[in-house]
């Protein structure tokens, strides 16, 4: 072949929309983003004056890196996926800040730490955008996600370097640093789960097996993930992470459905769902004590309904507008910081800034789903499909059981709740949606065989 | 697969809905209930950071005033009449809830009412806060009167003005510190709490109107006006035969006169002279039940008084005298407790009154039969002086007809001219009473005596009406409850009409 190159007009063409494209779009992105920060500052701004007594000066600084961090991550999504969705990033960022705020309000430590968490986890972003720049590198190591995610799962049960904390073992500490590798692993599974069911869902369509009076899918195209998902079951149950568990049985539905298209799996995993809640309903203690305490916490209201009521009052207080940011009655709700933040916003930030947080969650998963929608390549659109429904459904269950909708299951609010893994992990999933979103928009996703 | 995925978004957005219907629940529509649960402190905390309204009494002496503090309360309550007004104004404490007037009138001293509201709107720049001051009704040096007359003795007196029902006086003894319990040393303040809770006389009780006594003599006076409700009873008719004892049907047990004196004749003389045997004849034979228990209930007995104070106590008449048992022509229909009716017209058995509740009979008395609403609260003010809410005198029962009325204050006037309150006896006023001795045992004699009289200048309505009741004292003579009670309403009588 001789090394000459044509210019083809119509590739140049094609070239030249993409780069006005990518303009608009990292210009929406800024403009979002200073949008964000302003809100983040304003608010950060209130709950200073709000609180009288003189925040620590260093706080201001720890701001600062917030908000540096956004500018570095959109300078990453410029450079290294910028036909990307613009919203993804902004609206991350802008969960990340207000969360900052109100975790600073709460306890100043943990401020510090949050800050340098948020740049460990924008580093991540950036490492992923630039190692990663063909998604589908990693449908061809799915059966290793899915191990990786496995081992991930089971590591809080190993001695010695499993922890248990708050009743729940999902702690794995390596000298100074803990973390939940069962963060990392939702990921992992999902990347597993579109590799597999993108190979195998022709064949899961398809309904040839004989069982009793019912003709269902050959097991043996289904065995690895009930596998794979009664594995990670197990261990949540083992670990007593509920919410983890409802959050990777919702994950495995979900696929499954959205791949196959036939409602039986979902019927048949209600069925699933409800026999394996009863099971858990009899067989352990701190499972009814969560369904008695949903149906009515005011039978121990100083003992294991305490939490629940305090955040019932404390989103009652907030009332439409809210105490406004500092001026809510801090201290009251235990793990305040981390699982039950979006009761503290509630209180401050009234009925008004709980209802743009869940709308927040809502346009990202509207995002998340526009992406997947637009991507002709079946594994990318199944894993963006995945990826949105772990936060979708993440910020659905937490904040669902913060307000009494449903029974309480601790799992964090993504990118406003305290804490490194989920942080970590969360802008891990965001920057696998953003390199989607770019490789979908530059219709740079036709299986390489095939170009 | 698109089908699916735009099926997982209405999914999700159902989920998300389902969010936002339940946080409207919770931060609005139900907030309110959720902020007024008992172990909710949310209003408290913020109510001990802002500065609450002053109490005054009114002839404008402070009550309770809020002091700054130093410490996580920005804000103390501070009673400078120490223990005078204890049980009218309460406490109010952080840690262990609020009482009297400070719970009542909790949205008006915190500024929480509709039209202290609106104020705080007109001048928002200038007053962050619109607490209202609180103006009672009640007088202090009376009050203090009162806590000198009793002395020493257990007891409690209240004094109302009949035609309104404003509550002049209210003290009863022992009564308690607020300022102690109100403290924001918060251990402090509980352990005082735990003292007054566990002392055996019950301090922390406003006898006037949360402790219930045996009525005793003074119960005769509502005797008499269901006698005349029912038109059994006038002047002049029945007469009742001169004895010493009445034995009612159904039993053995006579009823005696006090020291075993004979006594009978019409209304004005066995009211004078408190004869039993001719009121629980009255009760048991010329009335019976149904007219007792229509003028007792008519009295207030057996309702919830609508007073503006916490938890008051309700006074009892019994309603059930069993079944029937004849029905002779000569006088009412006998029951099987036929006795324990005749025992209920002299104020004993099950019969059971607060003082606040026998003021309010010698009030209607004195007012034409009309019971009036008893309160405390006189006006609300802002901060700037502005009246904003007032109190408007109502009726709350109607106890006889303005004629039976004047018949009955002429009988009790009778009983300080001619009868066993005649200690009462003041130049230039006029003064209707009834004494009264609830016999509480007979070895040693104890009883509680009581005093229950309106007065006022002579050839004018009455200003006042006063029950003065002194606990557990010895001796059970008809002549027991003048003896005591007596010149204590008579000094009253006397400050509360300024002689």
């Amino acid at each position: 072949m001789t090394a000459v190159a044509f210019e083809d007009p119509s590739v140049a063409l094609r070239d030249e929309a993409r780069r006005r494209t990518a303009r608009r779009r990292r210009t929406t992105e800024l403009g979002l983003l200073i949008l964000a920060a302003m809100v983040v500052c304003g608010t950060y701004a209130l709950a200073s004056l709000g609180r009288t007594a003189s925040l620590p000066a260093n706080i201001l600084w720890f701001l600062a890196i917030i908000l540096g961090l956004g500018l570095v991550s959109h300078i990453a999504v410029r450079r290294l996926a910028p036909l990307a969705d613009p919203l993804l990033l902004p609206l991350a960022l802008l969960l990340n800040g207000l969360g900052y705020v109100f975790i600073a309000r709460l306890n100043n430590a943990l401020a510090g730490k949050q800050a340098g968490w948020s740049a460990v986890s924008v580093i991540g972003f950036v490492i992923i955008l630039v190692a990663l720049k063909d998604i589908r590198v990693l449908e061809r190591y799915r059966y290793t996600a899915g191990l990786v995610g496995i081992v991930l799962l089971v590591l809080p049960l190993v001695p010695v370097i499993g922890k248990s904390i708050n009743g729940s073992r999902i702690w794995v500490r390596l000298g100074p640093i803990g973390f939940q590798p069962g963060e990392i692993a939702k990921v992992a599974l999902a990347i597993f789960l579109a590799g597999y069911l993108v190979e195998r869902r022709e064949l899961l369509g398809v309904a040839n097996f004989k069982l009793g009076p019912m003709t269902i899918p050959d097991p043996k195209h289904f065995a690895p993930v009930l596998m794979a998902v009664g594995i990670s079951l197990i261990v949540v149950v083992f670990e007593r992470d509920l919410g983890s568990a409802l959050l990777f049985f919702i994950l495995f539905l979900v696929m499954m459905w959205v791949a196959t298209g036939r409602a039986t799996y979902v019927a048949v995993g209600m069925t699933l769902f409800a026999a394996a809640a009863y099971f858990a309903w009899t067989a352990f203690d701190h499972v009814q004590t969560r369904v008695t305490v949903w149906i009515d916490p005011w039978v121990d209201p100083t003992g294991k309904g305490y939490q629940i009521i305090q955040a019932t009052y404390a989103l009652a207080w907030g009332g439409l507008t809210g105490t406004g940011p500092g001026l809510g009655v801090a201290g009251r709700i235990p793990k305040d910081e981390t699982d039950f933040i979006f009761a503290v916003i509630g209180e401050e930030l009234g009925l008004l800034g709980s209802t743009a947080i869940i709308c927040a969650f809502l346009l990202l998963a509207g995002s998340g789903l526009r992406v997947s929608r637009r991507s002709a390549d079946p594994f990318m659109s199944l894993l963006a499909v995945g990826l949105t429904s772990l936060l979708a459904f993440q910020a659905f269950i937490i904040v669902a059981g913060v307000i009494r909708l449903l029974p309480l299951t601790g799992v964090t609010l993504p990118f406003v709740s305290y804490g490194g893994s989920s942080l970590v992990a969360n802008y891990l999933l965001l920057a696998l949606l953003i390199r989607i979103s770019d490789q979908v928009e530059s219709h740079d996703e036709m299986p390489v065989a095939q170009r | 697969m698109n089908r699916q995925i735009k099926a997982l978004g209405v999914v999700i957005l159902g989920c998300y809905l389902a969010l936002f219907i339940k946080l409207n629940q919770v931060q609005v529509l139900d907030a309110d209930k959720y902020n007024d649960r008992p172990e909710n402190t949310r209003q408290q905390v913020r109510d001990f950071n802002h500065p609450r309204g002053n109490i005054v009494s009114a002839d404008g002496v402070l009550l309770a005033r809020s002091d700054e503090q130093k410490g996580e309360l920005q804000f103390q309550r501070v009673y400078p009449q120490g223990d005078l007004f204890a049980h009218i104004t309460g406490y109010y404490s952080f840690a262990l809830g609020s009482t009297g007037v400070e719970r009542f009138y909790n949205d008006e001293l915190t500024g929480r009412t509709p039209a202290l509201r609106i104020r705080r709107i007109k001048g928002m720049f200038n007053e962050p806060t619109a607490e209202g001051e609180l103006v009672l009704t009640v007088s202090s040096p009376l009050q203090q009167a009162i806590k000198d007359a009793l002395g020493d003795s257990e007891g409690a007196v209240a004094v109302i003005e009949p035609s309104t029902g404003s509550i002049l006086a209210m003290y009863s003894n022992p009564t308690f510190d607020p300022n102690a319990i109100s403290s924001n040393d918060l251990d402090q303040a509980a352990k005082v709490k735990g003292l007054l809770d566990a002392a055996p006389s019950k301090p922390l009780l406003a006898r006037t109107f949360q402790e219930r006594f045996f009525p005793g003599s003074t119960f005769k006076i509502v005797t008499a006006a269901a006698g005349l409700e029912s038109g059994k009873v006038t002047p002049d008719q029945p007469v009742y035969p001169t004895e010493t004892s009445y034995t009612p049907p159904g039993t053995t047990r006579a009823i005696r006169n006090f020291d075993g004196s004979n006594c009978g004749g019409a209304l004005f003389e066995i009211l004078q002279r408190s004869c039993n045997a001719a009121f629980a004849r009255m009760a048991a034979e010329t009335l019976g039940p149904e007219p007792m228990i229509a003028t007792a209930e008519a009295a207030g007995f057996n309702s919830e008084v609508p007073l503006d104070l916490p938890r008051p106590a309700e006074s009892r008449y019994p309603t059930d005298f069993g079944a029937l048992i004849s029905r002779p022509e000569a006088t009412a229909p006998i029951y099987e407790n036929s006795a324990k009716l005749a025992q209920t017209g002299i104020g004993q058995n099950d019969v059971a009154a607060t003082p606040l509740q026998m003021a309010m009979v010698a009030g209607a008395v004195a007012n034409g039969g009309s019971v009036m609403r008893p309160h405390v609260m006189k006006e609300v003010r802002a901060r700037d002086g502005a009246v904003v809410d007032t109190y408007k005198p109502a009726e709350w029962k109607r106890f006889t007809t303005p004629e039976n009325a004047e018949t009955l204050r002429s009988a009790m006037v009778g009983v300080v001219e001619n009868g066993t309150a005649s200690i009462l006896q003041t130049p230039g006023l006029t003064i209707g009473a009834k004494t009264g001795t609830a016999q509480l045992g007979t070895d040693p004699p104890r009883s509680h005596a009581w005093m229950v009289a309106f007065a006022g200048p002579a050839g004018q309505p009455p200003s006042i009406a006063i029950a003065v009741i002194v606990q557990d004292v010895p001796g059970n003579s008809g002549a027991t409850g003048g003896r005591i009670a007596g010149p204590i309403a008579h000094r009253i009588i006397q400050a509360a009409l300024g002689l």
